[in-house]
C-alpha cells in the first residue's frame, strides 16, 4: 500500500463487507479477514468470536512471510495459498495483492477445496476495491492540539507491601 | 503503515521494538503486559525458542483513545536481535509507523549497540525511510548495573546526528521509563499522523465524524 495511509470510509467498508459476505456464504466458511501484510487489520467478516483477530493477523503476516522465503528457495516469488489443517477448524491464507493476504477460517461443514475455489475470485475483487481506495492525506483533521498531552499509557503505581 | 477505518472508528499503528541480542526488548513488552489495563490491551503472544530467545518476534495489542473518539491501536512488535535472524527483522519492520531501539548500557554491548543501530538504518533503507523521518526514540537500558557506559557516551555513539533522537535511561527488568519511552514515540508518532491529514485536492475527503451510507448518497445528490 505504497503511496500513503489507506483510509476505509464507510462506504468502502460497506463494499468489503458485501464481498466478503458473498464469498463467505458461498464457500461456507465461519469467518474470513483482510489484512496487509504488516498485520493491520483491514477488514473482517463472520463470526468474531473464533479468534482474536488482531493476534491472527499478526501471526498469519509473519507466517506468510516466512513462507515466502520457502518458496524463494524453489524459485518461486511467494506461493498464492497457504492451508494449515487442524481437528476441526482449518485456515486458508491466499494472497490478495502484493500488499494484502485474505485468512479464511473454516470448520467441517465445508472443505478447503470449496475455500480456494471461491477465495480466488473473492480475492480478485477484494484486491480490485482496496486498488481504488483514497490514498495520500488521511483526511482525519486534528491538529497538535487535539492530541492529549497526558501520557497515553499509564503505569500504575504499585502498592506498597504492607 | 496506519490504517483508518471510518466504520469501525479505529486507526492502527505498528511500533517496533529494535535492538541488540538481549538487550531487554521482550522485557519491556512483558511489563507493559504486566501493567496495563487488561481492558486497554490484548494477549502478549511470543514466538521464542526453548531458551526463552525471541525467535520471530513478540506481538503486543494496546487500545487507547486519543483522536476525536477514535480508538487507537498500538501493535507492540520486538524483533529477534541475534545477528542471523536480519530476515525476519526485515519481515517485522514492514509497514512500521513507530521505534523504539533498545540499546544495552553495558560496555562490553557498545559494538553490539551501534550494529543493531547500523542494521536498523540499513532495513529501513530497504523499505526508502530513513531514520529521521521515522517516530524513534532511544532506550539506553539496564542502567541498574554496575558495568555501564556513562549516558555521555552513548548519546555520543548512538545519538550523534543531525537530528537528535528523545533518549531514556530505562531498567527494563522494574519498569523504570519503560512507559515514558512508550508514551514519548506514540507522542511523536500522533503528531506526525496529523501532520499528514491534508487531503489532496484532486480527491474529496471523507467526514471525520461516521454518517450512515444512506445520508451520504443524499447529500451527495444533485439538488
Amino acid at each position: 500500500m505504497n503511496g500513503g495511509i489507506p483510509v476505509l470510509t464507510i462506504n468502502d467498508v460497506a463494499n468489503l463487507d458485501g464481498l466478503l459476505a458473498d464469498f463467505l456464504k458461498k464457500a461456507e466458511a465461519e469467518m474470513t479477514v483482510v489484512i496487509d501484510r504488516g498485520g493491520n487489520v483491514i477488514s473482517q467478516y463472520g463470526d468474531q468470536r473464533l479468534m482474536d483477530v488482531t493476534i491472527i493477523a499478526a501471526l498469519a503476516a509473519g507466517s506468510f512471510a516466512a513462507t515466502c522465503e520457502l518458496a524463494r528457495r524453489i524459485g518461486e516469488v511467494e506461493f498464492n495459498a497457504l492451508y494449515h489443517q487442524g481437528n476441526g477448524n482449518h485456515m486458508f491464507m491466499n494472497s490478495v495483492d502484493e500488499d494484502t493476504i485474505m485468512i479464511t477460517v473454516f470448520g467441517s461443514r465445508t472443505t478447503v477445496g470449496l475455500v480456494r475455489f471461491y477465495s480466488t475470485a473473492a480475492a480478485q475483487s477484494v484486491a480490485k476495491l482496496l486498488k481504488s481506495l483514497q490514498r495520500g492525506g488521511h483526511g482525519l483533521h486534528f491538529s497538535a492540539d487535539d492530541i492529549s498531552a497526558a501520557p497515553i499509557f499509564t503505569d500504575p503505581p504499585t502498592v506498597a507491601a504492607k | 503503515m496506519s490504517i483508518i477505518n471510518y466504520a469501525s472508528r479505529e486507526i492502527q499503528f505498528k511500533i517496533v521494538y529494535y535492538g541488540p541480542a538481549l538487550c531487554g526488548k521482550t522485557t519491556n513488552l512483558s511489563y507493559i503486559h504486566q501493567r496495563i489495563n487488561p481492558r486497554n490491551r490484548g494477549d502478549l503472544v511470543s514466538l521464542a525458542t526453548a531458551a526463552d530467545r525471541t525467535l520471530f518476534f513478540d506481538f503486543l495489542p494496546l487500545n487507547a483513545v486519543v483522536i476525536k473518539g477514535f480508538v487507537t491501536k498500538f501493535q507492540l512488535y520486538t524483533v529477534p536481535g541475534q545477528v542471523i535472524y536480519n530476515a525476519t527483522r526485515q519481515l517485522v519492520l514492514r509497514s512500521v509507523d513507530g521505534l523504539v531501539f533498545v540499546a544495552d548500557s553495558q560496555w562490553e554491548k557498545m559494538e553490539e549497540n551501534v550494529e543493531s543501530f547500523k542494521n536498523l538504518e540499513e532495513n529501513l533503507a530497504k523499505q526508502n525511510i530513513s531514520v529521521d523521518d521515522m517516530p524513534c526514540v532511544l532506550q539506553y537500558n539496564k542502567r541498574d548495573l554496575p558495568n555501564i557506559a556513562p549516558v555521555n557516551y552513548m548519546e555520543y555513539v548512538l545519538n550523534n546526528r543531525k537530528k537528535r533522537l528523545q533518549s531514556f535511561e530505562v531498567i527494563s527488568s522494574t519498569g523504570q521509563n519503560v512507559f515514558a519511552a512508550l508514551n514519548a514515540v506514540s507522542q511523536i508518532l500522533l503528531h506526525k499522523f496529523s501532520k499528514q491529514s491534508d487531503v489532496p485536492q484532486s480527491v474529496a475527503a471523507p467526514v471525520a465524524i461516521p454518517v450512515e451510507p444512506r445520508m451520504a448518497q443524499k447529500q451527495s445528490a444533485p439538488a
